[in-house]
């Protein structure tokens, strides 16, 4: 991964720490990996986002660790310093600067939102379509939900997942999500 | 996507052949399910039963996955539409026993055309938990009631043949997220009573 973060464009990089930080501090969330990984790709830089996620996860890790034993910014560069493998300089500075506006404001207790062992639902996106016509059935007027799920891993980062149902399938997903929700008053 | 070719309904006249009438109506049920690839060995086991060569064997069951499929392409559900595609020569009484099944065949056969059509990932299944987390390493008492829900996802069942894959997506949500959700819900279904009632 240190190898990596050297590809990673300076102003990519301090976005990427930023989304980090407000997701410890409770202000997003999740990191929005995927989004991210596209706009650097698209500004040249070869990159894809498996080893993204994983710069995100360490960097995340970096600063909840320095953020639960109290780090002042000296600290944490001293202990990047002596690292396993030397980051480049402008990931340094990055780190740095960032640690030192915001380190301080990171809440240390956690709350109870925060214990994730499970993805967290963030939000939703949905589509109503109607199947007009396809390769088996010239004229077919199906119509279908489509629902886009977007939801944060345990280490933060943002995922989409994305399906299709029918109609009665969908009045059966409404009706369960009335019902927890009925459930979740009464408890 | 099945086009009937001009050898089709002379391969068709083979099924005069058939030990039964009920023979014809398992074969033609065989046929529409059976994607293309899978023909060659739906008629190697055919064979036997009608007492014909491999290869007058595969020129029927390729004509009559044809003409099935074609039929529920078209959408067709009435005796004459089913009719008007033999041609004037073919065996009246053979055509009228596939028209037949045919009829009876349709509905199920445009739903599992429907069913397996492209499409995004499917939902198969839901299961949901209500919670109340009590305490944690970091806290010790609280009463957070929370909403443990699995989507079990069945991938394209068209990419994955008859092993289909189901993924299963496990997700937390609170009061806030689970009200967020149900208001984008709620919205989806005021949508389809406007288009229903159009």
């Amino acid at each position: 991964a240190a190898d990596k973060i050297r590809l990673i464009p300076q102003d990519f990089l301090a976005e990427l720490c930023e989304q980090i930080m407000q997701h410890l501090n409770h202000k997003i969330p999740g990191i929005n990996t995927a989004e991210l990984c596209q706009r650097i790709q698209t500004s040249g830089v070869d990159i894809n986002i498996g080893d993204l996620a994983k710069i995100a996860n360490t960097l995340s890790f970096l600063f909840s660790t320095a953020a639960r034993n109290n780090l002042s910014t000296e600290e944490l560069v001293t202990t990047l310093g002596s690292g396993v493998s030397t980051l480049p300089k402008h990931a340094v500075q990055v780190i740095r600067h960032v640690w030192n506006e915001q380190g301080k404001a990171i809440a240390v207790s956690e709350d109870a939102g925060n214990m994730a062992t499970v993805g967290q639902f963030v939000d939703m996106k949905w589509k109503l379509g109607v199947a007009m016509s396809s390769d088996t059935c010239r004229s077919l007027k199906y119509p279908y939900v489509t629902v886009t799920l977007k939801v944060a891993d345990p280490s933060g980062q943002i995922t989409d997942k994305s399906f299709e149902m029918t109609i009665p399938q969908f009045k059966n997903f409404f009706r369960q999500f009335k019902e927890m929700a009925s459930v979740l008053e009464t408890v | 996507m099945a086009a009937l070719r001009d050898g089709d309904f002379g391969a068709l006249q083979i099924l005069l052949k058939a030990p039964s009438k009920d023979a014809v109506r398992q074969l033609c049920q065989e046929c529409f399910s059976s994607p293309p690839a899978a023909l060659g060995p739906l008629a190697q086991r055919a064979c036997p039963g009608l007492a014909v060569s491999a290869q007058e064997a595969e020129q029927l069951v390729s004509a009559l996955h044809n003409l099935t499929r074609h039929v529920v392409y078209r959408g067709f559900n009435r005796a004459e539409d089913i009719l008007g595609l033999f041609p004037e020569s073919f065996h009246q009484n053979l055509k009228n026993l596939l028209t037949k099944i045919i009829l009876e065949n349709v509905s199920t056969w445009r739903n599992e055309a429907q069913a397996s059509q492209i499409s995004l990932p499917r939902l198969v299944d839901l299961d949901w938990r209500v919670d109340i987390k009590t305490s944690s390493d970091s806290i010790a008492r609280m009463a957070v009631p929370t909403c443990l829900l699995q989507l079990k996802i069945q991938e394209d069942a068209a990419l994955c043949g008859n092993n289909p894959v189901v993924s299963a997506l496990t997700v937390e949500l609170s009061k806030e997220t689970l009200d967020t959700m149900l208001e984008g819900l709620g919205r989806i279904r005021d949508q389809l009573s406007a288009v229903a009632n159009k």
